[in-house]
């Protein structure tokens, strides 16, 4: 009775929910801040045409942090996306071993590049503020030390390291006005240019 | 069936049998994975795993090749099962295993318990050729738009899909109504959506064209009663040896319908040119007409 009542909810909210430009959603790419691929994705360029929507990693994630999207985003339908705001890729390294397509490549822990951390000084307390010492994101980065030091005790992201997983994004206890982390990940790997 | 019939058969019950485990299966796979975290068996019939063997549907797996000009063996390896049993069996996928295909039977067993009138939806309203166009203009579409979404959008992935949602999520998606719209015109037209429009029922059927296990009329059993033309949920004619065709599925309602046994499954020899249906043959129609 639940699962039907849910199931019409999501119903009624796609139609009812306002869309700003559904057209555009159709053809351009839904990964942008704190909006992911999973681990070891292929580029965004790539990555619709070669991913086969199977849902095996969605399937596969532990922590359920993989999402497929659905057929209102057009050719993107189907395709994994991580929200690290809501929750982060804890880097199990679960969906690169199952994805059948190779769109998710099987690579080693360290080395995914799901996005690079960035930090909004003017938002992070503790580099703007003299007082606070939050250092919540050097605490539970699985890098720590290498992806995320501190520098005079305020965190600074170590691009070489960053896997971009998220954890720090989803620990912050900053929230912009524009609903963004005061640190974020920008997906700044899932961009660049395929050669066929 | 008749009393008189030798040797009664029952792939019907066989198949419902065969359909209902592998929905089963469909039903049980998310659960596994979300609430005890075995991965052991994973994926549904675009993609399943079992411990380290992989199977990919081949017309996602061709459609990804394609669109991304790249090879990736286990892909390869993962179509090539599939690929094989079609070869040797036809689309047995179709009939045996696909969950649109259980659900179909379902409903017109619930129907059946209401009504006598079993035959009511036979007629045919497109020419059979329709499914290579779909298939056709399916891989085109895809080429142009560049990404497999038609797959995406291929009910019996669907059905996989919508069980995943509503177990891992708790939600539907709305591309959902694609399978009940799929449902539905099966009660208008009978299997319309298999016999016309499903673009991997057609690859299965080109690649099962020159399948071994086929159904083989003995034509001096045979009463030309009919009955195996009414039953048939495609729409082809024994009789006129149709079930050598690439359009046939091997469900063997046919053969369950038989009252003189005249039907029979047969491991063929193609290369031999005294069955019908082989390689000189003028009944078989080719696929790419």
């Amino acid at each position: 009775m639940r699962l039907a009542a849910a199931s019409l909810g999501t119903i009624a909210t796609c139609w009812l929910a306002p869309k700003p430009s559904p057209a555009k959603s159709w053809i351009s790419s839904p990964v942008h801040t704190n909006i992911l691929r999973p681990p070891g994705a292929v580029p965004e360029e790539i990555f619709p045409a070669r991913c086969i929507r199977c849902g095996r990693c969605v399937e596969v994630c532990p922590y359920q942090a993989i999402v497929p999207l659905d057929i209102r985003k057009g050719v993107f339908a189907g395709t994994p996306l991580i929200d690290v705001k809501k929750i982060p890729c804890y880097l199990c390294m679960k969906c690169v071993e199952v994805c059948p397509t190779g769109t998710l490549s099987r690579i080693p822990q360290a080395e995914t590049r799901m996005g690079l951390a960035v930090i909004d000084k003017h938002a992070c307390v503790t580099w703007n503020q003299e007082l606070a010492l939050c250092r919540t994101c050097y605490n539970v980065c699985p890098f720590k030390e290498k992806a995320i030091k501190l520098d005079q005790l305020r965190p600074v992201v170590i691009e070489e390291y960053c896997t971009g997983c998220g954890i720090c994004t989803h620990g912050c206890p900053i929230t912009r006005k524009d609903g963004e982390k005061a640190i974020n990940i920008e997906p700044i790997y899932a961009f660049k240019p395929v050669r066929w | 069936m008749s009393k008189e019939s030798s040797r009664a058969t029952y792939y019907n019950r066989l198949r419902l049998l065969s359909l209902t485990m592998a929905f089963c299966l469909l039903l049980l796979v998310p659960i596994l994975n979300k609430y005890l975290h075995i991965s052991f068996i994973q994926g549904w019939f675009q993609s399943l795993s079992i411990g380290h063997l992989w199977f990919v549907s081949p017309l996602e797996g061709m459609e990804s090749i394609l669109t991304s000009k790249k090879l990736y063996g286990p892909l390869l390896i993962g179509m090539a099962w599939p690929v094989l049993l079609a070869s040797l069996l036809g689309r047995v996928y179709c009939s045996w295993i696909c969950p649109i295909s259980f659900l179909s039977d379902i409903l017109d067993r619930c129907l059946g318990l209401f009504t006598r009138k079993r035959f009511r939806r036979q007629h045919s309203p497109l020419p059979k050729k329709t499914l290579w166009y779909a298939l056709l203009g399916e891989i085109i579409l895809t080429l142009v738009i560049g990404t497999p979404i038609f797959v995406f959008l291929s009910p019996p992935g669907l059905v996989g899909r919508e069980i995943m949602m509503i177990t891992l999520f708790h939600t539907v998606a709305i591309e959902g109504l694609i399978v009940i719209a799929v449902v539905l015109l099966h009660l208008v037209s009978q299997r319309f959506f298999c016999r016309y429009l499903c673009p991997l029922g057609a690859l299965l059927g080109i690649i099962g064209a020159k399948r071994r296990l086929a159904i083989s009329t003995d034509m001096g059993k045979c009463i030309e009663c009919g009955t195996c033309k009414k039953v048939c949920p495609l729409g082809l004619d024994p009789i006129k040896q149709e079930c050598f065709s690439a359009y046939c599925w091997n469900c063997g309602k046919c053969v369950d319908s038989c009252k003189v046994s005249a039907l029979m499954f047969k491991w063929r020899d193609i290369s031999l040119p005294e069955y019908p249906g082989g390689q000189t043959n003028q009944t078989t129609p080719h696929p790419n007409t």
